[in-house]
């Protein structure tokens, strides 16, 4: 065998869909529901599970829901069982379903919600792409709890990607947002399906059976309860309305005071194990260029051709947006004077999130709506900066 | 209320008189009747005064949800249990009639499906818990909080929504029926999506306000045109149940690809980078995916960005493509390499968003025959390729002359991959786009 034909063995390449990798890599990390509402551009994820799911290896459920509302509450329901669920959507549908993503919040339960952006406001450009959800999906909730949010720029990514949501979700009993966009999710790119990580996601911790369960009681501020099925050998008892540990019903009581701070807390203490990014720094770079999702690939570029003819430049590219991986821009803004943010929204709203800057950095924002955000674009900003 | 599901002795959080104790009473009395494990019973509660029960459940799971959406997710729980838990689970649903007006598609949708959910809709016609305003559900002339000087509007019949949604299990009840908990025994037991309606009094406000008594519900019913009674008990196939035997039937559409015996060897050196417009229906994208799995047996890589308008099979199609020996950050193209024009709807498109603006002196531009297009900075070079091929193969057509021109890719790539995408046609359609490789 020839070098090269060994070579095409070890690198299977195929033509896929950043969608499509959502679906396979929700597949991989034990999805076993999924109930989905068709919306451009993210009806490929649900098309794909409804073939994926009922094979006899993967042994799950896909079904139709008759909105965006009801294909949550079943997620939620399904999730209430003990299953791990995913639904699908892009911004219209989006808004219909953060009244339940509240209730999965509050009730500490399990979902992956991935969410293909599209060009906003309310139906917008169905088959345009932008990044105009980020705060969105972030600042959804009353009390501005913070939802982990993931955001792939390639359809590899977003096969681990969403891994990484399930495992968060299933990890701190918590809903995820897996943050797409058209451009990331229907574009069709080659994927080494060989060298996929593929991470199997364990089941959620579980209550023992010794003694008697408590459904809402949790070891410490920062841990999820333990959980134990609707439908099992034990009582539970959920609910979205404020409750102390028993899942009761209580006004002004310092213990249901508390769940609703642990709720945030145990997000929070686990903001730095969450952070996934791709750091690229120079030496004595003066800028640091960062990005996210599909813009992130035109900023990669621009880096690319600044060291190309000799600059010095760095690049933080952030595949967790929230919770904020603070360290990470921490560390990457080290030294330089300025930030570049690009994303392709109006204001820059991701850059809105990582206000200040540290070390005084200046900040520039890369903006803008219709196109996808270009290197060009993105050097001639860090050229007007010098 | 002495069952063993319900909680001994339990304090009501309801007014005097008001409808949901009886009701609770009735529904305590028939899971008892049944002798269901509490632990396959879930009790899943809407908002308003019906969704304080939960307290008073001793031994089955509870389930407290948002306004309207208890039967949604209490159709989520009975669905992944019937398909992938013990099929066992009894979710119950306890609703007012503001409930479900709010969630009215998710009634509708879960006896669509005969999902296996019982919907208890305890109607009092208002909302009593926010102080008495009038619903959906509120008679005629009726007086609420909202409707001072009588309703106007004519109430929903639920029942009548709900069989023309296919329940297969619908009655209707007043709290007073000395065969409640009998019906709504009937209702839990009954495989698939069942619901009783009943008609109940709100003593905080509908009878503080209008003439009713619990004797004259009966009254009410007649006047609304309500059938009172068990109205539908028939079998019919569950989602669930349907689930696991068409499951087995699932098939993967689209082609299937190859391993080539030998590997292909790309020519080329560095990123091409690939526009190709036509008109959507035409297989523009398909052909530009042909090309993309021809350059991938080639070992590049490959990224492909397809462009149409809101309607799915009129107006243009345009495909971008990338092929490139390293990997490939930006999917947009700056300054494309080639420009394949195939229909005047992609050369409207090209000139709208700028992509012909962008065109250089190096870049290779190929148009079918009869296609309009401005001047450009480079020659436009012209080829039959709709009346040649058809339309339909006029972009791997296009595909095809631009890899005779370059040798990016070896041809035979191509013709591999239009095997693997229509084994069929192939051949047909090698031979027609190979009289206009032969013509240039």
């Amino acid at each position: 065998m020839s070098t090269r034909q060994a070579e095409m063995q070890r690198v299977s390449r195929q033509l896929v869909s950043g969608n499509r990798m959502v679906a396979l890599g929700a597949v991989a990390a034990g999805c076993r529901f999924f109930s989905g509402y068709p919306i451009t551009p993210s009806s490929e994820i649900y098309q794909t599970m409804m073939e994926e799911l009922p094979r006899p290896e993967n042994a799950g459920l896909a079904l139709a829901a008759p909105d965006e509302i009801s294909a949550l509450a079943y997620c939620v329901g399904a999730s209430m069982s003990g299953h791990k669920a995913m639904t699908a959507t892009s911004g219209p549908g989006w808004c219909l379903m953060i009244e339940t993503l509240q209730y999965a919040l509050m009730t500490e339960t399990p979902v992956v919600i991935a969410v293909v952006q599209r060009l906003g406001p309310s139906t917008g450009g169905a088959t345009q792409g932008a990044q105009g959800d980020v705060l969105l999906t972030q600042f959804c909730t009353s009390g501005g709890y913070t939802i982990p949010v993931f955001a792939p720029s390639n359809a590899r990514e977003s096969f681990e990607l969403t891994q990484a949501a399930f495992w968060w979700a299933e990890r701190l009993r918590t809903p995820v947002v897996l943050l797409s966009d058209k451009e990331v999710g229907m574009t069709l790119e080659s994927v080494n399906v060989n060298a996929l990580d593929r991470r199997p996601v364990p089941e959620r911790a579980a209550f023992s059976g010794i003694g008697r369960y408590v459904p809402y009681a949790c070891e410490g501020m920062e841990e999820p309860p333990l959980f134990a099925p609707v439908g099992g050998k034990v009582k539970v008892v959920a609910t979205g309305s404020a409750h102390d540990r028993e899942g009761k019903l209580r006004k002004n009581s310092p213990e249901v005071i508390e769940l609703l701070v642990h709720l945030q807390a145990k997000i929070a203490a686990h903001a730095g194990a969450m952070a996934i990014y791709e750091m690229d720094l120079q030496e004595g770079a003066e800028t640091l260029v960062v990005s996210y999702g599909i813009t992130a690939r035109a900023a990669r570029e621009a880096v690319h051709r600044v060291r190309a003819t000799g600059g010095k430049i760095s690049f933080l590219k952030l595949m967790t947006l929230f919770p904020v991986a603070t360290a990470a821009i921490e560390q990457a803004a080290e030294g330089c004077r300025r930030v570049v943010v690009a994303e392709e929204n109006l204001t820059g709203l991701y850059a809105s999130a990582i206000q200040p800057l540290p070390g005084g950095c200046e900040l520039l924002r890369v903006n803008g709506i219709g196109n996808q955000i270009s290197p060009g674009q993105i050097l001639e900003a860090t050229e007007r900066a010098r | 209320m002495s069952t063993s599901f319900l909680v001994q002795d339990a304090q009501l959080p309801y007014c005097k008189g008001c409808g949901h104790g009886l009701v609770l009473r009735a529904f305590g009395e028939a899971l008892e009747s049944l002798h269901l494990p509490p632990a396959e019973v879930a009790v899943v509660t809407d908002i308003g005064c019906v969704g304080l029960a939960d307290a008073l459940f001793a031994t089955p799971h509870t389930v407290h949800t948002t306004h309207g959406r208890s039967t949604a997710f209490a159709t989520g729980l009975a669905l992944a249990d019937s398909v992938l838990g013990g099929a066992r689970l009894k979710p119950v649903v306890m609703i007012g009639d503001g409930g479900a007006m709010i969630g009215i598609n998710h009634l509708v949708n879960a006896a669509l499906l005969n999902a296996d959910v019982t919907v208890l809709v305890h109607n009092n016609f208002l909302f009593g818990m926010t102080g008495g305003q009038n619903s959906a559900f509120s008679p005629e002339e009726f007086i609420t909080a909202t409707t001072p000087a009588g309703n106007a509007v004519p109430p929903l019949d639920l029942a009548q929504v709900l069989l023309a949604s296919r329940a297969s299990f619908v009655a209707r009840k007043i709290t007073s029926d000395r065969d409640l908990s009998e019906v709504i025994a009937r209702a839990i037991v009954h495989p698939g999506f069942a619901v009783v309606e009943i008609l109940e009094l709100c003593t905080g406000f509908a009878t503080k306000w209008n003439p009713l008594t619990g004797a004259q519900l009966k009254q009410v019913a007649e006047k609304a045109g309500y059938e009172l009674g068990v109205m539908r008990e028939e079998k019919r196939q569950t989602f669930g149940a349907g689930y696991k035997i068409r499951s087995k039937e699932v098939r993967t559409r689209g082609g299937q690809e190859k391993t080539p015996a030998k590997p292909f060897v790309a020519t080329m050196q560095t990123a091409q980078r690939l526009v190709i417009a036509g008109t959507a229906g035409e297989r523009v994208q398909t052909a530009a995916t042909m090309l993309g799995q021809a350059a991938m047996h080639c070992g590049l890589h490959v990224t492909q960005k397809n462009d149409y308008p809101v309607t799915q099979g009129t107006g243009f199609s345009v495909s971008e493509v990338i092929l490139s020996p390293e990997e490939i950050f930006f999917t947009g193209i700056e300054e494309p390499d080639a420009v394949l024009v195939l229909s005047g709807d992609g050369a409207k498109e090209l000139e709208r968003t700028g992509v012909l603006a962008r065109v250089t002196e190096e870049t290779l531009v190929l148009a079918d025959t009869d296609v309009h297009l401005p001047e450009l900075p480079c020659t436009i070079q012209r080829f039959p390729f709709r009346t040649a091929t058809g339309p339909k193969n006029a972009a791997l057509a296009a595909v095809a002359q631009w890899l005779d021109m370059t040798a990016a890719l070896p041809m035979e790539v191509l013709w591999f991959a239009l095997e693997e995408r229509f084994p069929k046609e192939a051949e047909s359609t090698r031979a027609s786009i190979g009289k206009i490789l032969q013509t240039v």
